[in-house]
């Protein structure tokens, strides 16, 4: 179990501003850090990998203080066995991939996980090219391979899709996802696409002003209402079209791509680009065995 | 028959103050670059005063400092049995300080430039602050590097008044070139005069030309 | 979309199925069935506040109150406006607990002889009933 409750004065954009956070995490939790921008999250990663120090307060995880203002203890981060990819990637551009993941290995470490770690991502290929070489996609699979080398208990991800388009995110997150599964994983991610929030994530943390304004499972912070419809997914709105008297709306969910009509009013409020709740009553769906 | 000693004394005091000042300016510019300390601005200042302070002034300092006559100096010479002044060591210690802000200022822009990231996750992996500086940033400010060594050397090839204060003018050992141009020029001795200034100008011309190379990308394909 | 506003004013339960029946005046009552049970769904209460949710493609036009059929969810109202396509139209129908939209076949308009102030039935089946707090 993962706890910090912490308190850091901040110069942000707008001026200064005060961080003030309690969060705790299950082992083998996903969750994930969501708010406007300058809402403190990054900051919130940052105290936890031990990358920026609190005024106050403590961070306690699996029993072991990794800070604690009243007893002066701040443990440096590298020895808080954590996995760390940053929004850049922070990839060292004069390094191969495979020295990238080489160089991540722990004093004395069996460099097996390197390889097995490559062919879990997918980028045997890519071993003797540099960073610089590859696109973000191919970047980001390097960025989150090369956090896993030191076989980190806690994951924690800054941010790690938004730069790439939207069939890589997709692709990315089913990485992630499996990463997280098979390592046992305890991850904290920073994300704005609710639909990848509503995909990977067990429980948010909505963060406003410094501090968690909301926390719960996805579906409580996303849902507007509770509907009673069995049949629910969100989804993006790709194109509303005039038929008629109706409108039918072209609209992804996941890797999926569907259409549903729907009538003017709802229409009025949407445009493309648009989250939405797709429900239907469980009755309404027919089943055929592939 | 033309005295070469002038022009290797100059070419060995550069490259010994340039070693010197690698081995000082890395780790100057990588402290300068990540500190929040207070006195940064003071260090900082005081690494930029050979920009504008006459190279005269560091030498007069110098020869008071290092002059055996003064308790300082008297101590050196007594304890660490160093002669600092119309000495070779002397002129290296000078030439380090007076060459220190062309060493450190390209570092310390490289080491800034990059992104903080790239030290932070290798800290993250428990790597120790000399691995993070020599496997990760080193390796991705090499034009910076370069850019630093080049110019310390040829600032110290090109340096004058401290060397002709705390230096003097003994042949083989603190005699160099630039000295021995302005002597020959006062001996009316233009023939010699001409051949140490031309054999200067084409050395430092070629070694800044290919700075601009390199840091150009025009000779990416050998530097790679 | 349709959407009226009632209170919960009977609950049957089976297995995991629940028979809902929202009250929304004296008179009318429709009913929605869900799967979910008081237990797994915190709405579930007597005399809650909730909203029925159905889609205008699932509203049934009759023209008369006594029509042999399974459907027992019937709203009376009157026709305010048919907006004809080709294929389909859409007809705005104001009723006693609001306006209710429904999309059929311009054909079956044609056929029931529907136009502005005729005194419709809005029928919806009770598997097609949503509910939502």
């Amino acid at each position: 179990m993962i706890s910090m409750d912490v308190q850091k004065r901040l110069m942000g954009a707008d001026g200064p501003m005060e961080l003030d956070i309690q969060l705790q995490l299950e082992q083998g939790q996903f969750a994930t850090l969501y708010g406007p921008s300058g809402a403190g999250k990054t900051s919130t990663l940052r105290v936890l990998a031990g990358l920026m120090k609190p005024d106050k307060g403590h961070v306690t995880v699996y029993g072991e203080p990794w800070f604690d203002a009243q007893k002066n203890i701040h443990r440096p981060p590298g020895e808080r066995g954590i996995g760390f990819v940053f929004q850049d990637y922070a990839l060292f551009p004069h390094m191969t991939i495979l020295q990238n993941l080489q160089f991540a290995l722990g004093k004395g470490q069996n460099s097996d996980i390197v390889n097995r770690l490559m062919e879990i991502t997918a980028l045997e290929g890519l071993r003797d090219r540099k960073p610089p070489e590859l696109s973000g996609g191919q970047q980001q699979r390097v960025a989150l391979a090369r956090a896993l080398v030191q076989q980190p208990k806690l994951l924690l991800l800054d941010e790690p899709l938004a730069a790439l388009d939207l069939e890589t995110r997709l692709t990315l997150q089913d990485y992630l996802f499996e990463l997280h599964r098979e390592f046992g994983l305890t991850t904290l991610l920073i994300s704005h696409d609710v639909g990848e929030i509503m995909k990977l994530s067990g429980l948010v943390f909505q963060l406003a002003d410094g501090r968690i304004a909301k926390k719960g499972p996805p579906g409580d912070i996303f849902l507007p209402k509770r509907v009673s419809g069995k049949f629910q997914f969100t989804g993006e709105v790709l194109k509303i079209e005039r038929e008629e008297v109706v409108y039918v709306l072209t609209i992804r969910i996941q890797n999926t791509v569907v259409k549903v009509v729907a009538g003017e009013a709802e229409v009025r409020s949407l445009q493309v680009g648009d989250k939405v709740l797709v429900a239907s009553k469980a009755f309404n769906p027919i089943l055929y065995k592939l | 028959m033309m005295d070469w000693q002038p022009l290797l004394l100059t070419f060995e005091l550069a490259t010994v103050t340039t070693a010197f000042l690698l081995l000082l300016g890395i780790p100057l510019a990588y402290w300068l670059s990540v500190t929040r300390s207070r006195v940064k601005p003071l260090v900082e200042t005081l690494v930029s005063m050979p920009l504008v302070l006459p190279p005269t002034v560091l030498g007069f300092y110098f020869l008071i400092a290092f002059s055996p006559g003064n308790a300082f100096g008297h101590w050196l010479n007594d304890w660490l049995g160093l002669k600092l002044v119309f000495s070779f060591g002397g002129l290296v210690l000078a030439s380090v300080i007076y060459s220190l802000p062309f060493m450190v200022h390209p570092i310390q822009s490289g080491l800034s430039g990059l992104p903080a990231s790239l030290g932070e996750a290798a800290g993250l992996m428990g790597k120790s602050r000399f691995t993070i500086l020599r496997k990760v940033l080193l390796p991705n400010i090499k034009t910076s590097l370069l850019t630093g060594i080049v110019l310390s050397f040829a600032h110290t090839v090109g340096e004058f008044g401290v060397v002709l204060m705390i230096g003097g003018n003994i042949p083989g050992k603190t005699r160099v070139a630039s000295i021995a141009i302005y002597d020959e020029v006062e001996a009316l001795n233009y023939g010699a005069a001409n051949f140490y200034s031309i054999v200067l100008f084409l050395i430092t011309f070629c070694i800044l030309l290919l700075v601009y190379l390199v840091n150009g990308g025009y000779l990416k394909k050998f530097w790679r | 979309m349709n959407r009226l506003e009632g209170h919960i004013s009977g609950i049957e339960v089976s297995g995991g199925m629940s028979l809902v029946t929202v009250r929304l005046t004296e008179q009318l009552s429709l009913r929605a069935i869900v799967i979910e049970t008081p237990d797994t769904a915190p709405y579930l209460v007597h005399g809650r506040k909730i909203q029925l949710m159905f889609k205008e493609t699932e509203v049934v036009i009759g023209t008369r109150e006594d029509l042999p059929v399974s459907l027992q969810n019937s709203i009376k109202g009157l026709l305010q406006s048919v907006e004809t396509g080709t294929l389909l139209s859409r007809l705005q129908i104001e009723t006693e607990v609001g306006p209710i939209s429904s999309v059929i076949s311009s054909n079956s308009v044609e056929r029931l002889g529907l136009r502005e102030n005729s005194e419709v039935y809005a029928m919806v089946k009770l598997n097609e009933m949503m509910l939502s707090e």
